[in-house]
C-alpha cells in the first residue's frame, strides 16, 4: 500500500517548494518571534527567572510556533495539489494517495522541527539560558512531538475538506488541543496538548509543586507513556486521514 | 483492454458519464466530444482517479480505482497546465517516477529519456514557468510516458498549442502509439483524424456514435445533411429533384434558392446535376453541406438536443455498440 521510495520522493518535492524565498523569509521571522517576545518580557519585567522563561517558551514554540508551520505546511496537503494541477498526475501513480499524505507528514514534520529548533536556540540565547543543557534536549523532544502530533491532526481536515482546510484545523486546534485538551476529564487523554504539558511538568521535575487544581491538567503517567500516546495518536489520525484520501474523489471542474 | 458496463458517474445531482457501455481493444482510440460531454470524467474513471457510481469500469480486466497493478500500466497526460513553477522538468519527471517506485539515479536517467524523447532536452534543466505553453505541455507528456505505460491517457493534448507545436506533438504521438496503446480525448475532431484513431463520440455523459473514420463517414451519409440550390428555375429543378426519390424535405429560399433535406446527400447531389442538365436549368450554386467529422459532430449534437427528424436519431443510436 506505501511505498517508502513514493514517501520520499514527495517529501523531498515538498521541501524544494519549501525552499522557496517566500517561505524561507516566513520561516525566519515565525523562529525569531519567540526570541522577541522573551526580550520584550526580559526588559519589562528587568529578570526573568528559569521557570517563567521555561513556560513562555513552551507556549511559544511547541504550542504556537509548531501550531503555525504546520498549519502553512500541512494543511494545504490536498488543496496544493489540486491548485497546482499535480493532483491528476500523482494520484495515477500506484499509491500516489498515500505516498503524497505520508510524505508531505514528513516534510512538515521535519520543517517544522527545524524551525522549531531554530527558534529554540534563538529564544535560549535570549532569555540566557544554555541551549546544550537538559533544558535544550527536552524542549528538543517537545517539539518534535508536538509535530508529529499536530500533523497528524491537520491532515485530518485537510483530507476531508480540502478547500477549507486551514478553516477547519484552526477550528480544530481550537477543539480538539485547547478546549478538550484542558478539560479534566477523559476526553482530554485524546489530545497531544495533554501529553505535552505532562511531559513538560515530568521532565522539568515541577509534579511535585503542582497545586491540586493544576494536577488535574495533567496526566500522572510515565513519561514513556505519553510519548507512546503520541505516537499511537499521529499513526491512528494518520492512517484514519490516508484511508479517507483513498477514497476521495475530485471531480473536474470543467466538466461539472 | 479498456470495458464500461453500464458505467455511470454521477456528481451529486449533475450527471457525468451516463449509462455508458463500451469496449476498446489495443490500439489507438479517439474520444471526441464538445466541453462537458463527459470525457474528463470518463477518462478519470478510467485512470482510477474516480469511482463509477453505478456499473463497472475495467482496465486489463481489472477495476482501476486504487489497483497498483492497473495504474502502473497507465500513462496519464491531464487536460490541465502545470503550474509547479520552480521544479524543472528533469525534477518533475524525475519525481513522478520516483512515485512510481524507481529509485532516484533510474529515475533521473528514465526522466532525461523521456524528455529527449520528447525533444525538450534543450529545456531540461529550466524551471517550468519559464517554459512555453507548448514545451510545458511536452514537460507532461514526458512524465506520462517515462514510466513506459501500456496505455496512454491522454486529456486535450493539443489544447492551446501553436500550429507548429501542435504538428510536433501529434507526431510524436503518433510515434509512440505505433507500439502501444492510446486513448486520446479531444473536442476537436481534426485532432483525432491526424491520430488515425478510433472515435467514440459522447455528449451528455452518453456514447452517441463509435466506429473508425470510415464508419462515422458512413454515419454521416446516413444522417439527414441538407443541400443548398441556387438556379434560375428552383420550382422546375425541385420537381426534377423529386422525381429521384431521394428528397426527405424540400424548401425554397429566396427566388432562387432551394434547400433539399436528404439522408443520401451524394446521391441526390449526382441526380441534381444530371437533372439540371437535361432539363437545361442554369445551376448556379450546388452545395452539398459539410461531410467532414466536423459536421458529424455537428448534427450528432444536434440530435442529442433533440433537434431534426426521429429517423436521424435512430440512424445515430444504431451506432451504438
Amino acid at each position: 500500500m506505501i511505498s517508502g521510495r513514493g514517501i520520499l520522493a514527495v517529501a523531498g518535492f515538498q521541501w524544494r517548494r519549501l525552499l522557496a524565498p517566500q517561505r524561507l523569509l516566513l520561516a525566519a521571522a515565525g523562529a525569531a518571534f519567540p526570541a522577541a517576545v522573551v526580550l520584550a518580557a526580559r526588559r519589562i519585567s528587568g529578570s526573568l527567572d528559569r521557570d517563567a522563561a521555561v513556560l513562555l517558551l513552551y507556549a511559544l514554540i511547541p504550542e504556537a510556533i509548531c501550531m503555525l508551520g504546520l498549519l502553512v505546511t500541512m494543511c494545504p496537503v490536498v488543496a496544493d495539489e489540486l491548485e497546482r494541477g499535480t493532483w491528476q498526475h500523482v494520484v495515477v501513480r500506484p499509491g500516489g494517495r498515500w505516498s503524497l499524505l505520508a510524505g508531505t507528514f514528513l516534510a512538515a514534520v521535519s520543517w517544522t522541527a527545524l524551525v522549531g529548533l531554530f527558534s529554540l536556540l534563538l529564544s535560549l540565547a535570549a532569555a540566557g539560558l544554555p541551549a546544550s543543557g537538559r533544558l535544550g534536549w527536552i524542549f528538543a523532544a517537545l517539539i518534535l512531538l508536538s509535530c508529529c502530533g499536530r500533523a497528524a491532526l491537520f491532515a485530518l481536515p485537510a483530507v476531508i475538506m480540502p478547500k477549507r482546510a486551514l478553516v477547519a484545523s484552526v477550528v480544530a486546534a481550537i477543539v480538539v488541543e485547547y478546549l478538550a485538551g484542558f478539560l479534566p476529564a477523559v476526553v482530554n487523554q485524546l489530545t497531544v496538548s495533554l501529553r505535552l504539558r505532562s511531559l513538560l511538568v515530568e521532565w522539568m521535575g515541577w509534579r511535585r509543586q503542582l497545586p491540586p487544581e493544576l494536577q488535574l491538567l495533567v496526566d500522572d503517567q510515565s513519561a514513556g507513556i505519553q510519548v507512546l500516546a503520541v505516537f499511537s495518536l499521529a499513526i491512528t489520525l494518520l492512517t484514519a486521514a490516508g484511508l479517507i484520501l483513498s477514497w476521495r474523489q475530485f471531480p473536474p471542474s470543467e466538466e461539472v | 483492454m479498456i470495458s464500461l458496463h453500464h458505467a455511470t458517474k454521477l456528481y451529486g445531482t449533475v450527471i457525468g458519464v451516463n449509462d455508458l457501455t463500451v469496449d476498446l481493444g489495443p490500439g489507438v482510440h479517439g474520444l471526441l466530444g464538445p466541453n462537458g460531454a463527459g470525457k474528463t470524467t470518463l477518462l478519470g474513471l478510467v485512470t482510477g482517479q474516480l469511482r463509477p457510481t453505478m456499473g463497472r469500469v475495467e482496465i486489463f480486466g481489472e477495476r482501476p480505482f486504487g489497483n497498483r497493478r492497473v495504474l502502473a500500466r497507465i500513462g496519464y497526460c491531464p487536460a490541465g497546465d502545470l503550474l509547479e513553477r520552480r521544479a524543472t522538468p528533469r525534477e518533475w519527471v524525475s519525481y513522478l517516477l520516483r512515485l512510481s517506485g524507481r529509485d532516484a539515479a533510474a529515475a533521473r536517467r528514465a526522466a532525461a529519456a523521456a524528455i529527449e524523447r520528447v525533444g525538450l532536452s534543450e529545456a531540461i534543466d529550466r524551471p517550468l514557468a519559464t517554459l512555453s505553453k507548448g514545451m510545458r505541455q511536452r514537460a507532461k507528456l514526458a512524465g506520462s510516458i517515462a514510466h513506459e505505460p501500456d496505455l496512454l491517457v491522454l486529456d486535450e493534448p493539443f489544447i492551446g498549442l501553436d500550429p507548429m507545436a501542435r504538428h510536433e506533438l501529434v507526431a510524436m504521438v503518433r510515434e509512440w502509439a505505433s507500439s502501444r496503446s492510446l486513448l486520446v480525448a479531444s473536442h476537436l475532431l481534426h485532432e483525432i483524424e491526424a491520430l488515425d484513431a478510433g472515435l467514440a463520440v459522447i455528449l451528455g455523459g452518453r456514447l452517441v456514435a463509435s466506429g473508425d473514420v470510415e464508419e462515422i463517414h458512413a454515419l454521416v451519409d446516413s444522417l439527414p445533411a441538407e443541400i443548398h440550390l441556387e438556379a434560375d428555375e428552383p420550382g422546375r429543378l425541385a420537381a426534377a429533384a423529386c422525381r429521384g426519390g431521394l428528397v426527405d424535405s424540400l424548401r425554397f429560399d429566396g427566388a432562387t434558392g432551394l434547400r433539399i433535406g436528404t439522408r443520401q446527400p451524394r446521391a441526390l447531389a449526382s441526380h441534381l446535376a444530371t437533372a439540371a442538365a437535361e432539363e437545361r436549368i442554369t445551376l448556379r450554386v450546388l452545395h452539398a453541406g459539410d461531410r467532414s467529422l466536423e459536421a458529424v459532430f455537428d448534427r450528432l449534437v444536434q440530435l442529442h438536443r433533440g433537434i431534426g427528424p426521429a429517423v436521424a436519431k435512430a440512424a445515430a443510436m444504431e451506432a451504438r455498440p
